[in-house]
């Protein structure tokens, strides 16, 4: 912490020796920047340590899951679509390119565009960008990552395209409305009543690492509900999880080194794994935080009030056993038919037995997990058992690749109708899994158009009608009040 | 994205039409369409899918499964027959001096034979092209290996090789970039077998293979079903069927079920229709700029033979009394003994490694070379079958069936064929399928060459069979068929003696391709998928432009 006191001293001082310069710029045309530029004066390995810190903090913050395209984008050149259930957002270039990137930020708009928001040229960001997170970061970190990003990621010149939402959302001045009602700017301040540890969790997973922007609902205009934090919420075709306390809906079953395992590896045996988004946060952020982090993280969690879904009566992890029904199956059909896997355990033995095994026990060493005492096949919904057959799972961490291949158009295996999908899903909820649970083919048409789109969404193609229609009932109300007024004053006019 | 047209009747035309859509055509379609064309692509056989076939082999009976049955687990269309041997359908009739050396297994499905194969990758060596020149046997190929090098890159970096990347133990090492992947990692079986014989020249090597260890565009790694043929479970090995889908992604349009039966050509004899039946045996008819046949290299032959019209009497592309012959495979057979210690064999793929120092050498002015497979196929199933005979039960049984497992080996050897003018497919005069239409017949004759190359083969094999200490050494006598069907179309640069020229492009008709297997003018003793895969793409490339001159 003392290298971050020292960062966040000479972050002020540099901040100085810009404005100086600028200011005896004016006088001296000669006096040039490279010459009052603090780097030189700055004793190299303490700006290094502060790059450093500020490579550690952009990891933590996922900035790359956004700003950089996935499969060898130039590191945080932007260009990738994120899909929002509103419409597309085009994350942007945070390269130090001085013509396409963030390269002529100061320091206080790069802040600015973290903690509120805006960007340099006053316009508003959408909450895409998870600032009403990174509003937390403290003066210390918002420099270090303004260290990193100004000093150490290659400048890449390409412009990219502006987002374009649908109205209403395109009218960025919106969010400045959003952000008074929404948006709680910090920064973290600690609680003195908890622990160094625990304080240090709740910075990491309410700041950078951003974890409620997936797991806490929003509300109808897409704000977090603040009483549901952490609680569980779906992320297009997926589903982040309830990871409050709790024991049943939450994670208070899982033992602080399952969690640690979890964040490092995202996968459990005999609990779950990570797929979706959750896979991409592992592996680009949570394997490479610090043993001490990842347990600050895991000891916050602890703290964060129980939210618990009366619906369940078991833990997600806790549903299923080993069932082997391939016997049944045999003989049951000739050799050299074309369309007999009518049912679902046919269509889950010729599709998914191969890995996952007939017992659904899965392989010896759990490379391919077992499905039962799988939060992905327990849970309250069964959103991540639909996703991954339709989507796939590609999660890398260290050296090991962890993927399933997808089952939709185009897959490499095997293409599975809606039908097959929920057949399979079905069979694997009732054997493995929680059986009060049912999947039909609607569920999973929605899973592969991207999963349930939020009211605001819904209403969008309406909403320019229902403004229309409540600028014309005030227009009427007016005018009903000014022919009011003005018949009143004729009837007094003609008493008078 | 261009798509070809379709008109109410279901007549179809496209820049490009090309029949049949296995690993050849497929992987064609997917760079044409790529290139901006429109595509059709007319598969004789059903679409099929993975898990069914999954399912289909786990319900074969043993007897089936034990007399590797690849076929018959695979539905066919009741218009588009391929070979069947349990029981035998037929359809293929052989005849001749090597008449049942010719048992092919090829599938008339979407996505084609390399449903089932063992992703071997091999190349030509480059002298396997000179083969007159060097040995004073068979042909030289109108290309040199140096021009078709390149291709042989994009066909293993578009069906994701495994390699190795250590020259020493490529075959050949002559390659201007590395393998997309290093080797698939040996099993104690392989290097075992590497430590005895490669001190005696036998050069036990890695075989390329089209399979991965890491995830690869959308394949997930191979975990060693040891299944490969007959069907991938997983989708790890290549098949056919994913340029199928990458193609069908960008464009093209595969119709199942369409069998062509004519084909039509101008004053100028440029091809301008093929037609085709449908399921329901109503014909229809696609027209395009430029046309490909890619049915193999028993089926090309067979349907220009069959499209025989007035300006072309003796078939399609055959003027010169060419098309149907110097058919060819890499006959061979197994040579199975117990070992006196464990080898552990029928872990990971069903090959990985392979002897390939009776390759090359000068002996071939005179026989034939050989490679020689180290057999990765789990022996279970054999182990079974012997412990069986013996009458065996409980755990004596088990016990057995264990230790032929561990101990067993199998040898899977090739033999080089020489092209023969006589080893010839011709439409046979009395059978014919439910469309009507005929049969193929194939006369073949393996040849003193092959002969002379098996005996060469034998002494080197009980060599092999003493370095074990082998027990129950037995050498198949029958040569089988390896299911590398080569000729039919075989390219030359004279028309007099050659059906395509170094682009595959037929000398008869300036917009038809007849790529893949059928052109190969030697076989050399290595599988010839990849030989094939690069053919294609080097015709795609010819294909291409064409179309860019505007030739239509």
């Amino acid at each position: 912490m003392i290298a971050l006191q020292q960062s966040s001293a000479f972050g002020a001082f540099k901040q100085a020796a810009i404005i100086s310069s600028v200011v005896l710029g004016i006088f001296s045309t000669s006096y040039s920047f490279a010459q009052t530029e603090p780097t030189q004066s700055e004793p190299a390995s303490e700006q290094e340590a502060l790059i450093e810190e500020g490579r550690y903090l952009a990891i933590a913050s996922d900035c790359t899951a956004c700003h950089t395209m996935p499969e060898g984008g130039e590191p945080f050149a932007g260009g990738y679509n994120i899909v929002s259930p509103l419409g597309d957002i085009r994350a942007t270039n945070i390269t130090p390119s001085t013509s396409a990137g963030i390269g002529n930020y100061t320091q206080e708009e790069f802040a600015r565009a973290l903690r509120e928001g805006v960007r340099a040229d006053g316009a508003y960001l959408y909450p895409a960008m998870p600032y009403t997170a990174y509003t937390q970061l403290t003066d210390e970190d918002v420099a270090a990552l303004y260290a990193y990003f100004m000093h150490d990621v290659a400048p890449v010149d390409e412009q990219v395209t502006d987002t374009e939402l649908p109205f209403p959302f395109n009218i960025r001045m919106s969010m400045a409305v959003w952000n008074a009602l929404f948006l709680e700017e910090g920064p973290f301040e600690a609680d003195p009543a908890q622990s160094d540890q625990v304080n240090r969790g709740a910075y990491l997973v309410n700041g950078p690492a951003h974890c409620s922007t997936c797991h806490t609902p929003r509300n109808m205009l897409m704000a977090e509900r603040e009483s549901q934090f952490l609680g569980g919420a779906y992320l297009e075709a997926w589903y982040a999880p309830n990871i409050t306390s709790d024991d049943i809906s939450g994670v208070g079953g899982w033992r602080d080194e399952e969690l640690i395992q979890f964040l490092r590896t995202g996968h459990v045996e005999g609990k779950g794994q990570a797929g979706g988004q959750m896979a991409e946060a592992i592996e680009n952020s949570f394997q490479y935080l610090t043993d001490d982090d990842i347990s600050a993280i895991v000891a916050y969690l602890r703290e964060v009030p129980a939210i618990r879904d009366e619906q369940q009566d078991q833990p997600a992890y806790a549903f299923g056993e080993a069932q082997n029904l391939e016997p049944t199956l045999r003989g049951t059909a000739e050799h050299d038919k074309i369309d007999s896997l009518d049912t679902g355990e046919k269509l889950f033995s010729g599709s998914c037995a191969s890995c996952h095994q007939p017992s659904g026990g899965g392989s010896g060493q759990q490379y391919y997990p077992q499905l039962f005492n799988n939060t992905a096949t327990g849970g309250k919904n069964a959103a991540n058992l639909i996703a991954a057959i339709v989507y796939g799972i590609d999660r890398e961490v260290g050296d090991e690749a962890f993927f399933m291949p997808h089952f939709s158009k185009g897959s490499m295996i095997n293409e599975l109708s809606n039908d097959d999908v929920a057949a399979i899903s079905n069979y694997v909820l009732q054997q493995y899994g929680n059986p009060a649970l049912e999947v039909t083919s609607a569920d999973v048409a929605k899973a592969r158009e991207g999963g349930e789109k939020p009211l605001l969404a819904r209403i969008q193609p309406f909403i320019i009608w229902i403004m229309l229609a409540i600028a014309v009932l005030l227009a009427a109300l007016v005018i009903w009040l000014i022919v009011r007024h003005c018949s009143k004053r004729r009837k007094r006019t003609v008493r008078a | 994205m261009r798509t070809p047209d379709f008109d109410a009747n279901g007549d179809a035309s496209a820049d490009v039409v090309i029949v049949g859509s296995g690993v050849v055509g497929a992987m064609m379609a997917d760079q044409l369409v790529a290139k901006g064309h429109s595509v059709l692509v007319l598969e004789a056989g059903p679409r099929i899918n993975r898990g069914q076939i999954v399912e289909n082999w786990r319900n074969m009976p043993f007897q089936n499964r034990a007399g590797s049955d690849y076929q018959g687990l695979y539905p066919q269309s009741p218009l588009a027959p391929a070979p069947l041997y349990f029981p035998e359908n037929n359809y293929v009739q052989q005849f001749g001096p090597s008449a049942g050396s010719f048992s092919q297994g090829y599938l008339r499905v979407v996505g084609g034979t390399t449903w089932h194969w063992a992703a071997s990758c091999w190349r030509h060596l480059p002298v396997d092209m000179q083969m007159q020149s060097a040995y004073g046997v068979g042909r030289d190929w109108p290309i040199s290996y140096e021009e078709l090098e390149p291709y042989y890159c994009l066909a293993e970096e578009e069906m994701g090789v495994a390699g190795p990347h250590d020259p020493a133990l490529q075959s050949p090492s002559e390659r201007s970039r590395p393998y997309p992947m290093d080797m698939i990692p040996w099993n104690y079986g392989d290097i075992r077998f590497a430590e005895v014989v490669n001190p005696h020249g036998y050069r036990l090597v890695p075989i390329p293979q089209g399979r991965n260890v890491r995830p690869w565009q959308g394949r997930p790694a191979c975990c060693g079903n040891n299944n490969c043929m007959p069907i991938c479970p997983i989708g790890a090995m290549y098949n056919g069927i994913h340029h199928v889908e990458s193609a069908e992604a960008k464009g093209a349009k595969v119709l199942a079920e369409a069998v062509v039966y004519k084909i039509d050509t101008n004053e100028e004899n440029r091809i301008t229709e093929v037609h085709w039946f449908d399921a329901d045996k109503v014909s229809h008819k696609a027209s395009g700029k430029m046309f490909v046949l890619a049915c193999n290299a028993l089926e090309t032959p067979r349907l220009l033979l069959m499209a025989a019209n007035e300006r072309n009497p003796q078939g399609i592309a055959n003027s010169t009394d060419q098309v149907g012959r110097y058919m060819m495979d890499h006959s061979g057979f197994h040579c199975t003994f117990m070992a006196d210690e464990p080898l552990w064999t029928g872990r990971g793929p069903a090959q990985s490694s392979c002897m390939v120092g009776p390759r090359d050498g000068d002996f071939r002015s005179e026989y034939s070379s050989n490679k020689v497979i180290l057999n990765n196929l789990s022996r279970v199933e054999a182990a079974t079958t012997e412990a069986l005979k013996q009458g065996l039960v409980g755990r004596a049984l088990d016990d057995e069936i264990r230790r032929r497992t561990i101990y067993g080996v199998d040898l899977s050897i090739s033999l080089e064929p020489l092209p023969n003018p006589n080893n010839r497919v011709t439409l046979s005069e009395t059978r014919r399928d439910e469309l009507g239409l005929p049969c193929p017949d194939i006369h073949y004759d393996v040849g003193e060459y092959v002969h002379k190359g098996a005996e060469a083969s034998h002494r080197q094999l009980e060599f092999i069979g003493k370095l074990f200490g082998a027990a129950e050494f037995h050498i198949t006598e029958d040569l089988n068929a390896n299911n590398h069907i080569m000729g039919g179309t075989i390219m030359g640069a004279d028309p007099r003696t050659s059906v395509v020229d170094g682009d595959c492009r037929t000398h008869d008709h300036p917009n038809l391709w007849l790529p893949g297997g059928g052109a190969m003018p030697s076989a050399s003793v290595v599988n010839s998928t990849l030989t094939m895969v690069a053919l294609g793409l080097k015709a795609a490339d010819s294909v291409a432009k064409e179309l860019g001159r505007g030739n239509a």
